[in-house]
């Protein structure tokens, strides 16, 4: 019984220590603050099975270690918001020159019953080769959505069957070892983006916290 | 007499203000391309020299089967969109329909529409104004 509540209380403080370090790390006098919001440790590293738009295969969150990623969750029948990120985080991946090609943006679809893996390849191409279309069947995203504690959600239809979907606005990013560090919101801008990216890049594998 | 002429006069701009046209100035009109005919966003900047309210209600296009007002809201992380019935300007007030904002919501292509194109897009207001305004077609990527 004590165990039990000791177990309780240890890993309610184990989550205070992890914010408590991540907001040392974010302030300490080693590391200048990033432009970004720094969530590292606070989520888990970057796994999924889902199935490539351009090509039509498995890929897994293992398939990107190496890369740096930005994970985002939308829609192609989305005409402001999604297009409106994608091309913020286009512009701010090309900003990187040549080091561009070490980073992937993944556009994972909340709306699989829409989005056919041919509509997705093409919306995912319009906005760059750094930008991979992502599907996965009703479990396979409700898992990956649950990892990340990323909701989405579908409106009522109209008389034509068009729907509108609600989903997180983050981007998460995670660096080369699949570990997630970064958040953008909505206010972020480009150069602070790229600034960040660069900061990423340049670490060496396995000097991260 | 001059008492008549001044009262056909002001008839005259009392009319002018009803007739077709609403007293605006519409900026920066684009639309940001997307493949196939999956529904594009238009953006624009209006701004009323009406003497009084004006509302925009609505627009249509002939390169477009249907166009809806639309608005993009984040609350809490959570973006969404929602239909809006109409937007309100007064006097000498601009309205920016902008990513992440109000939009016009283009839906179901009547043509294939190609990057750097004009469509022409009819804004409709209060009593029966319209306006008809060219949109450019931007990239996809363009902000």
């Amino acid at each position: 019984m004590t165990g039990c509540a000791a177990t309780a209380r240890a890993s309610g403080s184990r989550f205070l220590m992890l914010l408590l370090v991540s907001l040392l790390t974010a302030c300490g006098q080693n590391e200048p603050p990033w432009g970004l919001r720094n969530i590292s440790g606070l989520m888990p590293a970057l796994d999924f099975t889902l199935t490539e738009a351009s090509d039509g295969a498995t890929v897994h969150g293992k398939d990107f270690r190496g890369k740096v990623v930005l994970l985002y969750f939308g829609y192609t029948h989305c005409p402001d918001v999604c297009p409106t990120t994608l091309a913020l985080l286009s512009h701010a991946v090309k900003a990187l020159g040549t080091s561009a090609d070490q980073v992937r943006i993944l556009f994972v679809s909340v709306d699989p019953a829409r989005d056919t893996l041919a509509q997705l390849k093409t919306y995912a191409a319009a906005f760059g080769p750094e930008v991979v279309g992502l599907r996965g069947s009703e479990d396979e995203l409700k898992a990956f959505t649950r990892r990340y504690r990323v909701s989405y959600g579908y409106g009522k239809p109209d008389s034509r069957g068009a729907y509108e979907v609600s989903h997180s606005s983050a981007v998460y990013v995670f660096d080369r070892e699949g570990e997630i560090r970064l958040l953008i919101g909505s206010t972020d801008s480009a150069p602070t983006i790229t600034g960040d990216l660069q900061r990423l890049l340049a670490e060496t594998p396995g000097a991260s916290m | 007499m001059k008492r008549v002429l001044f009262a056909i006069v002001m008839l005259g701009i009392v009319m002018a203000a009803h007739a077709g046209q609403p007293a605006v100035s519409v900026s920066d009109a684009r639309m940001r391309w997307l493949p196939g005919d999956l529904p594009m966003a238009g953006y624009f900047v209006v701004t009323s020299h009406a003497p009084g309210p004006l509302r925009l209600l609505g627009a249509a296009s002939p390169a477009f089967g249907d166009v809806m007002v639309h608005r993009s809201l984040e609350e809490s992380g959570v973006a969404r969109m929602v239909h809006v019935d109409g937007v309100d300007l007064t006097p000498g007030q601009s309205v920016a329909f902008a990513p992440g904002g109000y939009h016009l919501m283009l839906m179901g292509r009547t043509q294939e529409l190609h990057v750097g194109e004009e469509v022409p897009v009819t804004l409709r207001f209060n009593d029966d104004q319209t306006l008809v305004v060219i949109f450019r077609v931007t990239g996809a990527q363009d902000e």
